[in-house]
């Protein structure tokens, strides 16, 4: 008999004790989830009707209970093989980092930065955009290309932290976006769409940085804003440049025509003294569930 | 400021370069958030030496604000760390103390006539530029003033030399921009460098609130002296920390 043909030597009667632990476990998860999940969509109501990111008791919380409920089901299953210590370590890279408020944060990054990447190369196919301002195929190109490397960055820190890699695309927004497409008639349309990614990616970094217990996350996540406020920046601008019926200031660089922007170019790109977070994502809505 | 159609002067003075202002701030701006931090724990901010001295005034040989009943940036973190939290509150604000004052000086020489024909929307953007970076500063001294510290009043005593030196040599709007851009950028990466050390959950956010704006300040002055509005791909602490 060859080695793959051996038969393996399970003992039945633990294997069925241990599925009925699991559905006990199962069971306990669920009640986890109807306890734990209502706090977090709360906690993140409250958030964005406060303006700010509240005090994340309730996140540490959720977290907590799914730290647990992994280790008690991790040392169900190693007490039936005698293996508790090597899949408890097992379960500590993928398993339990898939929980980690810092891993799901960093993977609805990567699920924004996805739909981002997307959409930026859905518009360069557009006519009216692929054979429009030069200017503007140049900002999508080059911000499709910032927002993949933003990805590459996030999907790169959250293998680090343990966590499974991101590869889907916001859930919320994906849908939001496809709707959108078909409406795409004019530059001003793309810009609005492009608009409000930039201002969901933007807020929701700043709203996850005071949830970080890894100060490297922070720091990258932070650099990254800093890029995306950008992008929604120069978008507010030349948005406001298409609605005013001055599409050729959209141009690099502007030379004397600097003298003809309107006044409301000084002032169209940052309508606050400080950013908001009403945009702002969840951490577990795009994380790897 | 005088807002005018008139063409600006749109290249740069050969004895103003955007790159020679940039690299004179690297030079001052590198290490203001490392000097601030890099202190022993038992350094804190003197609330009586601070009063209007600046970020440079924090004395070392100080007690520590956790101790204040109204203290609000740091009541919930170590005593250690609740210095680290105000010396970055006090850094911020002697920065915005100086963005203040350069943008307010702008204003009073476009107003002589001294920078030439000032477009509507640089006119525009140095008003509002100005007036977020005084909400700034009151959020920061906010922060100070909560937690037991004295307000700053006085600009970051070490890049103002930098600063008034760039500043005598400004002779068109497009200096002023460059010096303008100088200050969103420092500013800017002395925030994001700023994530590395603070503590208090609510200086997160602020710190964070505020790089978003300088950071919007910058692209549109990149936009406006013929640059490229993103000209990087993740942010940079260059000049805020070596």
């Amino acid at each position: 008999m060859s080695q793959l043909a051996k038969p393996h030597p399970f003992d039945e009667r633990a294997l069925g004790e241990l599925m009925e632990e699991s559905q006990d476990l199962h069971t306990d998860a669920m009640a986890v989830g109807r306890t734990t999940l209502p706090d977090l969509a709360d906690l993140a109501s409250d958030r964005r009707r406060a303006g700010h990111v509240a005090e994340s008791t309730a996140v540490a919380d959720f977290e907590r209970d799914r730290q647990q409920l992994i280790h008690r089901v991790t040392m169900a299953v190693g007490g039936v093989f005698g293996v508790g210590a090597i899949s408890y370590a097992f379960a500590g890279t993928a398993a339990a980092a898939d929980g980690d408020i810092d891993v799901m944060q960093l993977q609805t990054a990567v699920s924004i930065e996805l739909l981002a990447v997307a959409t930026y190369e859905a518009a360069l196919s557009l006519p009216f955009i692929k054979d429009g301002n030069p200017v503007i195929i140049k900002f999508a190109e080059t911000t499709m290309s910032q927002h993949d490397e933003h990805r590459q960055a996030f999907s790169a820190q959250t293998k680090v932290l343990g966590g499974t890699d991101q590869t889907a695309t916001n859930p919320k927004y994906t849908p939001i976006v496809e709707a959108a497409k078909p409406t795409l008639a004019a530059p001003i349309d793309v810009v609005k769409l492009a608009a409000t990614l930039e201002q969901v990616a933007t807020e929701t970094y700043l709203g996850d940085l005071n949830r970080y217990t890894d100060v490297t996350s922070r720091m990258l996540m932070a650099s990254v804003m800093g890029v995306e406020c950008q992008h929604l920046a120069t978008l507010l601008a030349v948005g406001a440049l298409l609605e005013g019926g001055a599409p050729e200031l959209i141009a690099i660089p502007l030379g004397a025509d600097v003298a003809k922007l309107p006044a409301a170019a000084g002032s169209v790109a940052f309508p606050d003294a400080f950013s908001g977070v009403t945009m702002a994502s969840p951490p577990e809505e795009g994380a790897v569930s | 400021m005088n807002q005018t159609t008139t063409t600006p002067t749109t290249t740069p003075s050969p004895s103003f370069t955007r790159r020679r202002v940039l690299g004179g701030a690297a030079v001052i701006g590198a290490g203001l958030v490392a000097a601030a931090c890099g202190s022993d724990s038992n350094d804190a901010i003197s609330p009586a030496n601070s009063t209007g001295s600046g970020a440079g005034s924090q004395s070392p040989d100080s007690t520590s604000m956790g101790s204040t009943p109204q203290g609000t940036a740091t009541e919930t973190t170590a005593a250690g760390e609740e210095s680290i939290d105000l010396k970055v509150a006090g850094l911020a604000a002697g920065l915005e103390v100086l963005a203040v004052g350069t943008y307010k000086a702008a204003l009073d020489a476009a107003g002589a006539g001294s920078l030439g024909e000032v477009p509507p929307a640089v006119g525009e953007f140095v008003t509002t530029a100005m007036a977020h970076h005084q909400e700034h500063l009151d959020a920061w001294n906010k922060v100070l003033s909560g937690a037991g510290a004295a307000e700053v009043t006085e600009p970051d005593a070490t890049l103002k030399p930098t600063v008034d030196a760039a500043f005598a040599k400004v002779t068109d709007v497009v200096g002023a921009a460059e010096l303008a851009l100088m200050l969103e950028e420092i500013a800017a990466a002395t925030y994001l460098s700023a994530q590395n050390v603070l503590t208090d959950k609510e200086a997160i956010m602020l710190a964070g609130s505020i790089q978003i704006v300088d950071a919007q300040h910058a692209a549109i002055l990149y936009y406006v002296l013929g640059e490229y509005p993103v000209p990087d791909v993740f942010a940079k602490t260059d000049l805020a920390a070596s």
